[in-house]
Order: C-alpha cells, then structure tokens, then sequence
C-alpha cells in the first residue's frame, strides 16, 4: 500500500511533486485568456482565434480536439510563444509573456517549452543525441558552460525514451516512431514546465501511435509537465486527464469543467 | 552539439560550401603569391644594391675634392656619428673592355668592346697575385658574369682596358692597360652582372693617377642602425664642417640609390595587391549567393532552431560563423597552395610557359624569381579576408534570423 498523500497545514492534498491534486487552488503554469489571431488571406482577414482562454496546469495531460482548421495548431503557436496573439492575455509562471520580444520570447521557450511535432522536425544533418542536446546548447550561456551534465542529461532521456542504442544515429536512419521518440526526449531535456505537442501520433502507424503516446503521456506525468496534446482522434484524447474541444477558434467545452 | 557543430555537419554535406571555401583559396593562393614575389623583388634588390652600394654613399658633384681629402679625414669627421660600422673607399670609373687578342681592342667600333664601370675595391681579389707588379704585368680583375660571357672571355684570359682622364689643362689623355680576368661574379642582378668588372683600388688608381684612390666612401652601417638615420647624421655632419669638407652635400642611403627601381617596385606591389584582392573579394562575394542558397534550403532547420530557442542574434551568428568557416578553410587551403607554389616557381613557370622560362632575367634584372613571404603582408591577406567574409555573411545571416518559424515549420 502506498503512503498516503501529505497535506498542507490548511488542509489541501499535495501530489507527489508538491502540487495540490485539486487544481482549482493551484495557479496554472500557463494561462491564456481571449486569445485572437487573424491573418490576411489576399485582401481578405481569417479570423482563426476568437478569443480562446485556455489555463494548464504541471502533471495535467490536457487534449485539444478539434477538426482541421478549427485553430489548435494556431492556438498551441500562440502557447508556445512561436506566434504573437492580435489581442488576448498570456500568463507562464504568471509572468505575462504574450507581448515579449523575439529574443526574450526564444529565451523563454529554451527555458521552459517543449515541442513535439506532427512531422518530428528533426535535425537531419545530426544524430539522435545531438538533436537532443541542442534545445541545451541553445539555452546554455557561454560555451563550455555545464557541458558535461549537458550530455549526462541528453543521454539520460533518450535511454528513458528506449534508444540507448540508437544514440549516433542519424534521423534517416530512424524508423518514424524512433524519429517521434527522439523529438520527445527533445522536447524534455531541458526539463520544461510547459509541453506542447501537435498530432504527435498523426505521422505514425497505429500501434507506433500507441506505443509513442504511451510514452508522452508517462513521461509527461513523471516530469509534472503542463502538457497539451492537439489530436482528432478521440481515443488518443480519451487517454488524457481533461480534454479541450475547439471549433472555429473557439473554445467551447473543456472536459472535466 | 553547438550551433558551430552543426554549422560543420553543413559543410561536410554541402558541396558547395566547399567549392566557396575552393574559390577564396584560389584568390589567396594566388595573392599570397603575388605578394610573395613582389616582397622578394624588393628584398633582393635591397640585399643588392646594400651589398653593392653599402648603406649609404658619400659623394660629391665636384670630384677633385676626394682628390683634397684622404679616408683619414672622413674618419675623424664623422668619428662621433653613431650606427657607422666602417668607411669603405671605393673608386669607380668608366672604361671600354675588350679581350686582349681580340678584333681590336683600339678600334671603339668593335663589337667585342664593352663599357663597363670599374669598380676599385679594397676587397682582396686575387690573393695570389702580388700587391705590386711591373708595368707589363697584367692587373688582376673580377668580371660580372653577363659582362664575361657577353665578351666571351674566360678565367684566365688577358682584358685591355682603354680609358680616358679629363686634364684641367690640356686635352684628355687615353689610359691603356692590360688586365687578367681572374674571376667572374653574380650578384643576382642581371644588369649588375652585365656592366661591371671589379680591379683592386690600388691598381686602379694607379692607372688613373688618381690622388687620393677614392671618388666615393661606401658606408656600412652596424646591424641595429636605421641606415636611413645614419645617412642623415652624416649629411648634418658633414654640413657642421662644411668648410673643412666642402662639396660632400650629397650622402645616399640605399634607398635613395636603389631610387626609382625601388619605388617602381613598390608602387607594382601595391598595385598588383589591390587588383589582386579584388579576386579574394569576388571570391569572398559569392558568399552571399551560397549562404543566402543556404538559408533557403534549411529555412526549416532555422524554423526548428528558432522553436527551440534561438535567439534571432544566434541565427545570426550562426550564418556568420558558417561564412568564417568557410574563409577560414579558403584562406588555409589558399596559404597552402600559395606556399606551395612559391616554393615550386620554376616547374610552375615551366607549365605555363610550355618549358619556355616566362621570367627574362634580362627585363626583371633577376637571374630567379625571388619570393620572401612577409608577415605582415600575409596577416594583412588574411585580415581583410576574414573581413570581407564577415561582411559578406552578415546579409544572409540577417535574411536567417527573419525567417518566420510557424512558415518554416508548416514547409514540407
């Protein structure tokens, strides 16, 4: 039998990693509220976001389902900070990040966002650790600052992710699911707060899927990482702890409320 | 894994990254040489005209003074001039030489005549040859080598020397004598080689009836002295005792002497070191077609770059890096080829001529091509390569660190 959950001295249950298990007392890791984002398409304007609030919180796996071109890979760019929203709110650590500079911007997504990509986006020009390793080099400063804890923790995940033995392989030389797993330990080797992953199965075979989500979803759970997971496939958002459903830029059901 | 790892994983898999790196080096290589061959031009023809001339020369425009004044004179007035190592004297004059047994040595219209300026040296020439000999007896003499072959004279051979003194009364009389060529010289100059003989100062003055047995005191200057420094001591000095030492105005340093060979040489390097360079920048130019080819082919790359969390400055610096990188290896491939060639002139030479030599001793005064490769020079080469690298790839790098990571990364 497990030991029970500690508490707060106010009487609030903790998880294991110190978060309350209630996460209507905890502050979401990211927030956003009102998000709209438009574009010019010929002399016309597409309206993609239409005020999307959005809050996330450390250890939930949180699904966004919605049909193509109802605005989740919009909305994740505008979470992960790779887009600007044209009006709206954005909050990580409750520091409010939706006008920041592009460089500020990077520096904040080195630090504490990870990315999972539909089409993996690996380097091809380097091998499975070096892909991993780069989201370390690129928030390190200096050159030669903690490299050798750098490689410690690069060679960490990818045996967490099962690929100690395809550690100097190149991306061609991966097999699409090995590929996904890579991008995986990528995205959570610099440990972030915030993981934000776009159709990660959408590429794969069904069992590869499985296996692939399987993965994502334990070692969100073990990193106590905000992760949000854009899917059409119900059964991959039945496999999550709440579920977001959008439609034509808005968000109109969050499962559980 | 750096950014500059990554930048070397491009260059391992990108042919033309390398063929950039290809055509800066063969715009350094043939720089580096050019320089090469222009400093040695220089360094040679310094070496030259130092050995023949001395660091300085003191002259005069009225001759009969060096007939007023012994060495002895100079030496005590020039005996607080720092930097002099010693006062040569040396007595030059001009005569028609001719091989003895020739056509004519009598008849100035022989083509087996030859002006050339003789060149009375304390040097010893001929150590077997005794100090003082008969009026019959042949002087000995060095020939240049051109001047030898041009007379078709061999060691050994016996050389009429016919020469001409200007009188303050009277006419000028002819000087008539008989040498012995004892040795022939090179002195790497093609035209020195050609129009001198060498003959001990004592004979010559002997010949002339020359006073003193000097027309000019060649000034060799200690190895840590600035000869040009010197040069100018001893002109001011010799205007402090003007009275005593009247007409000595004119003190040379070599470079004076060397004068418009050397500045015309001077003038061909710097000349040829800017069209030149224009090469190394049309070379480094094209940097800016294949970094910006590059920047459109891993558009996606810096799309996943930037997601992950590269700072546009980084993007930047790492285009930038990418262009030094490939000047770095130009430049080092280019001084490797460059070193090459200097080393290798002759067979170069050889190949693209056909077998026939390009360089004329006759016109480049040179027997050899002559290279000295300066420091400066090559670190100059290298600076504005670098430079004009650096310049070059901060467009495409700027163009980079524009790239918008939700297009790059929607791009199939």
């Amino acid at each position: 039998m497990s030991d029970p959950l500690p508490e707060t001295g106010d009487g609030i249950q903790l998880n294991a990693v110190g978060n309350p298990t209630d996460l209507r007392l905890e502050m979401p890791t990211l927030m956003a509220r009102e998000l709209c984002k438009s574009y010019r398409v010929g002399s016309g304007k597409l309206q993609v976001l239409r005020g999307a609030s959005v809050d996330l919180y450390g250890g939930q796996i949180c699904a966004l389902m919605g049909s193509s071109g109802s605005g989740k890979s919009t909305l994740l760019n505008m979470l992960g900070l790779l887009d600007k929203p044209d009006t709206g709110k954005l909050w990580l650590h409750k520091k409010e990040v939706q006008n920041l500079g592009q460089a500020a911007a990077a520096r904040l997504r080195a630090a504490g966002l990870g990315f999972v990509f539909q089409q993996f986006q690996l380097l091809p020009e380097l091998s499975a650790f070096e892909n991993v390793l780069m989201p370390r080099r690129l928030a390190a400063r200096g050159w030669w600052s903690r490299r050798k804890e750098e490689r410690r923790s690069a060679r960490e995940v990818l045996e967490r992710v099962g690929l100690q033995d395809r550690l100097h392989h190149k991306p061609s030389q991966l097999s699409g699911g090995e590929q996904q797993r890579v991008a995986i330990a990528r995205a959570l080797v610099s440990k972030p707060a915030v993981l934000l992953a776009d159709e990660p199965t959408g590429n794969l075979d069904r069992k590869t899927g499985t296996e692939t989500l399987d993965l994502l979803l334990r070692l969100g759970r073990e990193e106590s990482a905000a992760v949000l997971l854009a899917t059409h496939d119900p059964d991959v958002a039945a496999r999550c702890d709440r579920t977001i459903f959008i439609r034509d830029g808005v968000i109109f059901n969050q499962v559980p409320e | 894994m750096s950014l500059l790892g990554l930048g070397i994983q491009y260059f391992r898999t990108r042919l033309l990254l390398l063929m950039s790196a290809v055509a800066i080096a063969l715009g350094v290589a043939v720089l580096f040489t050019v320089l090469a061959v222009m400093n040695g031009f220089l360094a040679e023809l310094e070496t030259a005209i130092r050995d023949l001339s001395g660091d300085a020369v003191i002259e005069t425009a009225r001759t009969q003074n060096f007939e007023q004044h012994t060495l002895q004179d100079f030496e005590g007035w020039l005996a607080d001039v720092d930097g002099i190592e010693t006062l040569e004297p040396q007595l030059t004059w001009y005569g028609l030489v001719g091989r003895r047994g020739g056509r004519s040595v009598n008849d100035p219209r022989s083509a087996d005549l030859s002006g050339l300026m003789l060149v009375g040296t304390d040097e010893d020439i001929a150590p077997d040859v005794a100090a003082e000999l008969g009026p019959d007896d042949p002087l000995p003499m060095k020939m240049g080598v051109g001047a030898a072959k041009e007379l078709g004279l061999q060691v050994g051979d016996e050389i009429g020397v016919i020469t001409f003194v200007g009188r303050r009364r009277g006419r000028g009389a002819p000087l008539q004598r008989t040498f012995k060529l004892v040795g022939t010289f090179s002195t790497g100059r093609y035209d020195q080689d050609l129009n001198r003989a060498v003959v001990r100062r004592h004979d010559l003055s002997q010949l002339l009836r020359h006073a003193t047995g000097f027309s000019q005191v060649i000034v060799r200057t200690q190895a840590d002295a600035d000869p040009l420094l010197v040069a100018v001591a001893i002109e001011n000095r010799l205007q402090v005792v003007g009275t005593a030492a009247p007409g000595y105005r004119t003190t040379y340093d070599w470079r004076n002497r060397g004068g418009n060979l050397l500045r015309a040489v001077e003038n061909q390097r710097g000349m040829l070191s800017i069209v030149f360079f224009f090469i190394v920048l049309v070379a480094a130019y094209q940097l800016v077609a294949t970094l910006t080819l590059t920047v459109s082919e891993k558009r996606r790359d810096i799309g996943v770059l930037r997601a992950l969390g590269a700072t546009p400055k980084r993007i930047v610096r790492f285009f930038v890096t990418l262009g030094l990188l490939i000047s770095v290896l130009g430049i080092v491939m280019g001084l490797a080829l460059g070193h090459w060639l200097i080393n290798n002139l002759p067979t170069v030479e050889r190949w693209i001529g056909g077998g026939q030599p390009i360089f004329r001793a006759e016109i480049y005064k040179f027997d050899h091509i002559p290279v000295a490769v300066d420091t400066q020079s090559v670190l100059l080469l290298v600076g504005m390569t670098l430079l004009a690298a650096l310049i070059f790839s901060l467009i495409p790098a700027w163009r980079a660190s524009r790239v918008t990571v939700i297009k790059s990364l929607r791009k199939r």
